[in-house]
């Protein structure tokens, strides 16, 4: 009789302490996603606010960024400056990442995979600021020779093309859209390489042996019969790190610079990151508004491809 | 030359290894590797090359000094360290609980159907751009942090940006990295343990209890992996901080600066002076060499509990 | 000198049809001479003139012109004596000012400061002075810092001048920093009982702002010892005198190719006049391809006819903002000038 009271007592007692630990842990972990949509509400009410008052989407979109005196204007050429970058500095990260991945990931016996394993995951959080700095420093060494013997004969010979071949190829200013897209393609490798090498070492032994077996060469095994398996995940990290460094201002700083106009990829170029940090800080309503305005553009651009990615992952 | 030579054989060997690929797969891969090894590499050996003028006239001095004169060029860089102390352990003291809670929340408490797009959200928060959180911070939490500090105890915030408002908004940014982990981790307690617990009549919440403390290794791994972000932030960081790279304070409720948004608030004008550059540049060098350790320590650690 | 930089830029862009593009960021002054050095920018634009011993690393290699007249306010955050309120503007002098950075002068309610403004003395509040200063690099900071140089003692042997200073006031008292003149703008409109030093522009733009806070604050001229407040003819009055000052003292106009260092000098602190004011100057390479900048020979003719509209057209009334001056028509001569000796 003692005994269950006794148990009773404990387990009402444990109880209330299920609740008010499960309440705690519950409260932090809503706590944690309740900033997502403060942010993505305000971003979205004054943002959207502001695209009306500055001229509408098509405007927006396209036009020149605003001047303090004007009433009017959008971010034109900081989207142009965005895909471009983003897109470039997505090739080239999923095209060394993803083999890099492939090596740290399916060949873990090897020292040399480990020390690379190393590198990649103290790259992959790297301060970004740095790694522009870093393409700054690279950039800044090799600007004169490279003009000098690569790009001036090059677009000499290629000029035959058309006029706007300037616009992409040719002697590089000190700030160009190749060395921003270079720093975003720096961040990017080490991001997919890591879930690229988690996908490759998650696939159980039995199926590898077996990929290995049927496969052949082992180039087919791994990315041929291999590839279904590890697809998703890859594809995944392909999209989530177009996204991220779709949003990264720091590595821009130094490498784009910014540009208030539609300007040829060999010289500063901009980027919608790069407006939202200059113009947020400005006192003047009609360039703050259209900071607004063009962090609801990004904001919109980053959610498409993450809800891209979840549905297809 | 040698940048130019470094920019232009890069091309060839990327085309060099893919083409291995198919010849030789391995030694295809091992290149790949190298050339993240080779970039890690250049960057600490730039770094250290900038930094060497500045380092040989002061010695350590310069990581020990606080105060940035430019007119008598004389440059220390320990304000800022101090302020990137400060705001990372404000972020990581609120980051770690929240990650916790994310984790048993996701596993424990939330009907299946809602794990997936509680977790989605969680990601999205770790996706989003540092910039927006910065336009979030400079508008909204920024005052928002000063009114209600302020109603606490009167006075405390004379500006809303200080470094305890970029904690906060680090907090923020920083929480799904560590709960991506946690829940990896968390999600990896084999059937039989979990079983186990359950089979002694353990609660829900004392069950939680029991697994985190089973992937305590997970928990300092994400640990590490968001303070390793936290002290890297720049952008963000240097929207809210306040901007103030001169006092140096302990107080963190006051204005400063971390080593991150230094760099970016300097750098543009560096190139006037004569060690200027050469002192960002060593604080550039630090935060890599701090960022080398923590990881290390992290790797070190989720290892260990692999095995 | 950002929002005149940035207007002209896109005046010029629609006067030439959408044609020429003059990509200007505002980075802040240090970074635009140092980024120019670098090559990295085709022309660098500054509120003080090319450092003395950057001058004589690239002496012959450039030239440095004036191209509008800029001027600095001292703005206020102090509700108790806003001027929507009171009706007054503070009194301020280059000593209380150099205290306050100094972090001397800690609160508002300074004897010092009521000694200035018997009309507030009984208002200002009993609080600590949040004196906002620039965080990056900045031609605003040069020019203000080499007024207080100039007219207070003190402060030259203790502070000095450039385009980033080791303030006092941060250490001693509530001094902060902001990034840009839009920062500092927007610190000063935020934090009460705050003070900083912006370009007219900003002011000029948000006064109504301003003046439900606090204010902007009339500054003494030490030589005539009178009270100026920020206006355009004061300012352009402080600027021909400082400008008369140098012609007397050195007997010449200043060339493009010389060192305007001594320019600045005379041009701070002025006989007569608001007192706090700068010219904005460019900075051009004389000769673009041998400086190793690519497609040099379309970039120079481009900045050429960019700088000309802005030295002819650029200065008339209609194409010059709020708060700056144009230039009298001797100095943009100089600029033509300068012009000229830029290949090809």
């Amino acid at each position: 009789m003692t005994a269950e009271r006794k148990a009773g007592d404990i387990t009402a007692v444990r109880r209330v302490i299920n609740w008010l630990g499960l309440g705690l842990f519950a409260l932090l972990g809503v706590a944690a996603v309740v900033p997502l949509f403060l942010i993505i509400g305000d971003v979205y009410i004054k943002g959207i606010d502001a695209i009306n008052r500055l001229g509408g989407l098509w405007h927006f979109l396209t036009g020149l960024p605003p001047t303090p005196y004007e009433e009017s204007g959008g971010i034109g050429p900081m989207l142009v400056g965005t895909l471009y970058m983003t897109v470039l500095g997505a090739l080239l990260g999923i095209a060394v990442g993803f083999p890099l991945g492939v090596y740290i990931g399916e060949m873990r016996r090897e020292k040399f995979s480990n020390v690379a394993r190393a590198g990649v995951n103290v790259l992959v959080e790297f301060p970004t600021i740095v790694i522009g700095l870093f393409v700054y420093a690279v950039m800044s060494l090799a600007k004169e020779d490279l003009n000098l013997y690569l790009l001036d004969p090059l677009s000499r010979t290629i000029s035959p093309v058309g006029g706007w071949i300037t616009q992409f190829i040719g002697p590089l200013d000190g700030f160009n859209a190749y060395a921003g897209a270079a720093a975003l393609s720096i961040i990017m490798i080490p991001y997919v390489a890591l879930i690229t090498a988690s996908a490759y070492s998650s696939i159980e032994q039995p199926l590898r042996e077996a990929a290995y077996a049927t496969g052949g060469r082992e180039f087919n095994a791994l990315f041929v019969v291999l590839r279904k398996a590890v697809s998703r995940a890859v594809i995944t990290a392909a999209l989530l790190g177009t996204a991220k460094i779709a949003g990264e201002t720091a590595p821009l700083l130094f490498t784009a610079f910014g540009n208030f106009y539609y300007g040829p990829f060999t010289g500063p170029t901009a980027a919608v990151p790069l407006w939202v940090w200059y113009a947020a800080q400005t006192p003047y309503e009609v360039q703050i508004a259209s900071a607004y305005g063009a962090a609801a553009v990004l904001l919109t651009i980053i959610l498409t491809i993450f809800i891209i990615a979840r549905i297809r992952g | 030359m040698l940048g130019f030579l470094l920019v232009v054989l890069l091309i060839p060997y990327l085309i060099a290894a893919y083409a291995l690929l198919f010849v030789k797969l391995r030694w295809g891969l091992r290149l790949f590797g190298a050339f993240i090894v080779a970039t890690i590499g250049l960057l600490t050996a730039m770094f250290f090359v900038e930094a060497y003028p500045i380092i040989a006239r002061d010695g350590v001095a310069v990581f020990l000094q606080t105060g940035w004169d430019p007119v008598r060029e004389s440059y220390g860089v320990l304000q800022a360290l101090t302020g990137t102390v400060l705001t990372s352990a404000v972020a990581m003291a609120l980051a770690m609980p929240m990650a916790l809670g994310v984790a048993v929340t996701i596993n424990e408490i939330l009907p299946t159907r809602w794990r997936g797009v509680f977790g989605s959200l969680v990601d999205l928060t770790a996706t989003m751009p540092t910039v927006i959180y910065g336009l979030w911070g400079l508008f909204v939490l920024g005052p928002t942090l000063q009114s209600l500090v302020n109603t606490l105890a009167r006075d405390t915030m004379t500006s809303p940006y200080t470094l305890f408002t970029a904690g906060v908004l680090l907090a923020i940014m920083i929480t799904p990295y560590a709960a991506a982990v946690i829940r990896e981790g968390y999600a990896l307690v084999p059937k039989p343990v979990e079983e186990a617990i359950y089979a002694v009549g353990a609660t829900r919440f004392e069950a939680a209890l029991i697994k985190l403390r089973y992937v305590k290794n997970y928990i300092l791994g994400g640990f590490f992996l968001a303070l390793g972000r936290a002290m890297g932030e720049t952008v963000a960081v240097a929207m809210v901080v306040g901007g103030n790279f001169v006092r140096f304070t302990t107080n963190i409720f006051e204005s400063g600066i971390t080593i991150s948004s230094l760099i970016a608030l300097q750098f543009p004008n560096a190139a006037s002076y004569q060690y200027m550059v050469p002192a960002l540049f060593a604080g550039a060098l630090l935060l890599t060499l701090f960022g080398l350790a923590i990881n290390a320590v992290a790797i070190y650690i989720i290892q260990r509990g692999q095995i | 000198m950002a929002p005149q930089m940035f207007t002209w830029s896109k005046t010029f862009y629609q006067v030439t049809g959408g044609k020429i593009q003059v990509n200007y960021q505002s980075i802040g002054s240090g970074a635009g001479a140092a980024q120019f050095l670098e090559k990295k920018l085709d022309f660098g634009a500054s509120d003080v003139p090319m450092p003395r011993d950057k001058y004589e690393q690239i002496a012959g290699r450039f030239v440095q012109f004036p191209v509008v007249i800029g001027s600095i306010v001292m703005a206020y955050n102090v509700p108790e004596i806003a001027y929507q309120k009171t009706g007054k503007y503070l009194n301020l002098t280059a000593e209380v000012i150099s205290l306050i950075y100094m972090g001397e002068i800690k609160q508002w309610c300074d004897a010092r400061i009521k000694a200035l403004n018997p009309g507030l003395a009984d208002k200002l509040p009993c609080k600590d002075i949040v004196a906002v200063h620039r965080s990056d690099g900045s031609g605003t900071t040069a020019a203000f810092t080499l007024y207080l140089t100039r007219a207070y003692q003190p402060w030259n042997q203790t502070v000095g001048w450039s385009y980033t200073v080791d303030w006092p006031a941060d250490k001693k008292a509530k001094g902060t920093g902001a990034k840009g003149n839009e920062g500092v703008a927007q610190a000063v409109l935020q934090t009460p009982y705050s003070i900083g030093y912006i370009e007219f522009a900003y002011w000029a733009k948000n006064k109504d702002k301003y003046d439900q806070v606090g204010g902007v604050a009339f500054v003494r001229n030490d030589n005539d010892g009178k009270y100026y407040f920020p206006t355009v003819e004061n300012v352009a009055t402080g600027a021909a005198a400082g400008l008369e000052r140098y012609t007397r003292k050195y007997g010449t106009k200043p060339a493009p190719e010389a060192d305007w260092n001594p320019v600045s000098i005379e041009f701070s602190n002025p006989p007569q006049g608001y007192p706090i004011m700068s010219f904005t100057y460019v900075f051009l390479w004389k000769d673009y391809a041998a400086e190793g900048y690519g497609d040099a020979a379309t970039k120079a003719a481009l900045l050429k006819e960019f700088f000309k509209w802005v030295l002819t057209d650029g200065q008339k009334q209609e194409n010059v903002v709020e708060g700056y001056i144009p230039l009298p028509s001797e100095v943009a001569k100089i600029g033509l000038e300068a012009l000229n000796l830029v290949k090809p």
